[in-house]
């Protein structure tokens, strides 16, 4: 197959090291604002576009992971190194792009280096030279370009001074490139032995020693030059990190406090996750409801109208109900993230998370598991031990994601005397805590069998760069978080919907059209009749009278089984299909009469009352443990790369769910609270 | 043989070798842990463990047992 070279568009790729102005440059070029992150690795999905009109280039320009080096030490940088050679998808770039820090020049050429010797072509682009200039230093490029044979250009990534020169090189570089024939680079990783890395080291440092010279003011250009000694001297004040970020890692990473400081900035971000995506949320859940409500309204009361109502547009809203939160989440994760507090914190509590297994960096992670465990398994990846990664991903569903909360807070009000409500906050923290002490326990029981159930050893290692504090981006953390939420709907949507749709099918079908005895009920009536006949005679019935032995010893009975079951769907749904099989018909308000149905429901098979606290206990502890959420299950898939580990999540966290539930129940019973 | 693991908070020490024992010695060099350089131990966790360094301008934690396949001079 021979491909036309000269009328295909060429490739540009962007390279460098975290925290090295890539992705800002990334964004002066798209002309999209993308992201700008201090947590190494973070860019993990690769960016995309065509060279913005303006500056008249036809090229196009993949953004890539940052990485430090040619030697992948981490899946993201496997990737970013594989398809840097030879991209799936665009093939080998015509020209790479080097981003490197000036400030941090004798780490960031190291790369640079190596894609020169291994055969791109490329062009260097310093950044920060603000940085520098504060310490009273420059970088010489022509002298630098010079000595690396390649372009060099400095771009200010604040102000977008310098992109101009960098538009000639690029044109530039691309007409050289149009008359010769493409080079295909070499894999150097394997070349990487500490003698060559040690000697690229020196080269460098002797480079950096050739280019920084002091900014030349008129005055003291004579006195320098009087002083030839003052260029070490210049060297040393140029290693000194960010004084202000010296001094607020005193109070912040004190070794005492720290952890108390961390402690502190988590929870108040975590439960201003709740609070302020709660209103957000309600009105998504409303929308939904009045667009089902209207639908069914102007459809009437067929099998399609329901279809539509009950099945499509409440898939919907299940797969959207969590947009706020995902979007608050990842805001404040940005903002934290891009002031550089991100990585002190997996710093500080890597610790005692390498104790069972985990690593630093698995916390975040861990914490978004709280608000909903998809966007927390795709963040695991910034994790680059793959057995910490897995491991990671494993345990998240054990957080009590926010699909929980409806489901415990119906239970809780269950659980509560009408007479001291306070009583009810004080257990639904109760079930916060036991869900993070549990999954501590169930986190160190599988790392210790980890060799089995995850299969991978790796060695464990935690190398982590702390950026100099800085004001965040609110604008690029924005957009971020509008794209990583975009990626959920994209990721996750279609598999909810698709399995919204399948619930729906086995909650309606097969009795679509059930007959009840109509008489003296109003319309509205009649439809919630109809409504809880057909559940309880469909398909999903039968899947609960099936799995009712399973449901006896727990002293629940099919009617539990079958909303449980319709919970797979999302968590919450088990509110509504209770709601719906025990024929709460009250629509105005469904908690409270829904509680004195269950107050008077009885157990079908033995007559004993249905819901006591014994029970009750019991189907908390069942949502604890219980791995009860389809979209998690997929996207498990997805991010372990096979269907191993989420099998294993369903069974391993769903029979100790069962177990627990069973021992809760009758451990109660046997202790006469009933 | 003092490694970087042994430095005291605030104390500073040049490199003389990296131990090649360690898995992490290649990423550690890569990141800027070469010989010849000075680091200073800025801040430790409450384990101390990981220790956070300056080096080449810069801070970078790492974990006690990578500290210690430093090999000071």
């Amino acid at each position: 197959m021979s491909i036309d070279v000269a009328k295909q568009i060429p490739l540009i790729t962007l390279v460098g090291p975290p925290n090295s102005g890539k992705t800002t440059l990334f964004n002066y070029l798209s002309g999209k604002n993308f992201k700008t992150v201090n947590y190494p690795g973070s860019t993990v999905e690769y960016y995309t576009c065509k060279i913005q009109e303006k500056f008249n280039i036809d090229a196009n320009l993949l953004d890539s992971p940052g990485i430090i080096s040619l030697n992948p030490n981490s899946p993201d940088e496997e990737v970013t190194v594989n398809s840097l050679y030879n991209h799936p998808e665009f093939g080998v770039p015509d020209l790479v792009i080097a981003t490197a820090d000036a400030s941090q020049l004798s780490r960031h050429l190291l790369l640079t280096k190596q894609l020169l010797s291994a055969g791109f072509k490329v062009i260097l682009v310093l950044t920060m030279r603000d940085l520098l200039e504060k310490k009273g230093l420059k970088v010489n490029t022509e002298k630098l370009s010079k000595l690396l044979r390649c372009d060099v250009v400095q771009v200010n990534g604040r102000t977008g001074a310098g992109i101009n020169d960098l538009i000639i090189s690029i044109e530039k570089n691309l007409e050289e490139i149009e008359n010769h024939r493409k080079v295909q680079p070499y894999t150097i990783s394997n070349q990487l032995s500490k003698e060559n890395l040690l000697n690229l080291y020196s080269e460098i440092e002797n480079l950096t020693r050739a280019v920084i010279e002091p900014i030349e003011i008129p005055d003291l250009e004579k006195i320098n030059k009087q002083i030839n000694i003052l260029n070490p001297v210049l060297q040393e004040s140029s290693l000194q990190p960010d004084l202000f970020t010296l001094k607020l890692d005193k109070i912040l990473l004190h070794r005492k406090y720290g952890l108390l400081f961390f402690f502190l900035i988590m929870t108040t971000m975590f439960t201003s996750i709740f609070w302020l995506a709660d209103p957000f949320m309600t009105m998504v859940d409303n929308f939904f409801s009045y667009l089902a409500q209207t639908s069914s309204e102007l459809l009437g009361n067929t099998w399609y109208s329901h279809l539509i109502g009950d099945g499509l547009i409440s898939g919907t809203g299940a797969v959207l109900v969590f947009l706020p939160q995902i979007l608050i989440l990842f805001l404040i994760l940005g903002l934290l993230e891009d002031t550089g507090y991100l990585a002190r914190g997996a710093m500080m509590i890597d610790k005692p998370l390498s104790k069972i297994g985990l690593n630093g960096k698995s916390f975040v992670p861990m914490l978004s598991g709280f608000a909903c465990a998809i966007p927390a398994m795709l963040a695991a990846r910034t994790i680059s031990n793959k057995r910490e990664r897995l491991l990671t991903i494993f345990i998240i569903p054990l957080m009590s994601c926010s699909a929980r909360l409806p489901v415990y807070v119906l239970l809780v009000a269950f659980l509560t005397p009408s007479d001291r409500p306070w009583l009810g906050g004080l257990l639904l923290a109760s079930i916060y805590i036991f869900s993070i002490v549990s999954s501590i326990i169930v986190a160190s029981l599988i790392n210790k069998f980890s060799k089995k159930l995850i299969r991978t050893e790796d060695t464990s290692s935690f190398i982590l760069e702390l950026p100099a504090y800085r004001i965040p981006k609110l604008k690029v953390v924005l957009k971020n978080s509008y794209l990583n939420a975009l990626h959920y709907i994209k990721r996750a949507g279609p598999i909810i919907l698709l399995l919204s749709l399948v619930i729906w099918f086995l909650t309606y079908m097969p009795n679509h059209s059930p007959q009840i005895d109509a008489t003296g009920l109003n319309e509205e009536e009649i439809i919630q009749l109809e409504k809880s006949e057909r559940l309880a005679t469909s398909y999903a019935a039968e899947l609960g009278k099936f799995i009712q032995p399973l449901m006896t010893p727990i002293g629940m009975d099919w009617r539990i089984g079958v909303s449980l079951i319709a919970a797979f769907a999302a968590r919450e749904v088990f509110v509504s299909s209770l709601a719906l099989i025990f024929r709460v018909t009250d629509d105005e308000n469904i908690q409270s009469s829904l509680l004195t149905a269950m107050q008077t429901a009885t157990n079908q098979e033995t007559g004993e009352p249905l819901f006591t606290a014994s029970t009750v206990i019991g189907l908390v502890v069942f949502f604890v443990f219980a791995l009860q959420c389809i979209s998690t299950i997929a996207v498990s898939k997805k991010e372990t790369g096979g269907w191993r580990i989420p099998v294993l999540q369903l069974i391993i966290f769903t029979s100790t769910a069962y177990l627990l539930t069973l021992v809760t129940v009758n451990g109660l019973k046997l202790l006469g609270i009933n | 043989m003092k490694t970087a693991a042994e430095l005291k908070h605030g104390e500073k020490a040049r490199i003389s070798d990296i131990n090649s024992d360690n898995p992490s010695y290649k990423r550690l060099i890569e990141i800027g842990f070469t010989p010849g350089q000075e680091i200073e131990l800025v801040n430790t966790s409450l384990f101390n463990d990981p220790l956070a360094f300056s080096i080449r301008g810069t801070l970078i934690a790492i974990r006690r047992n990578e500290a210690d396949c430093i090999i000071l001079s």
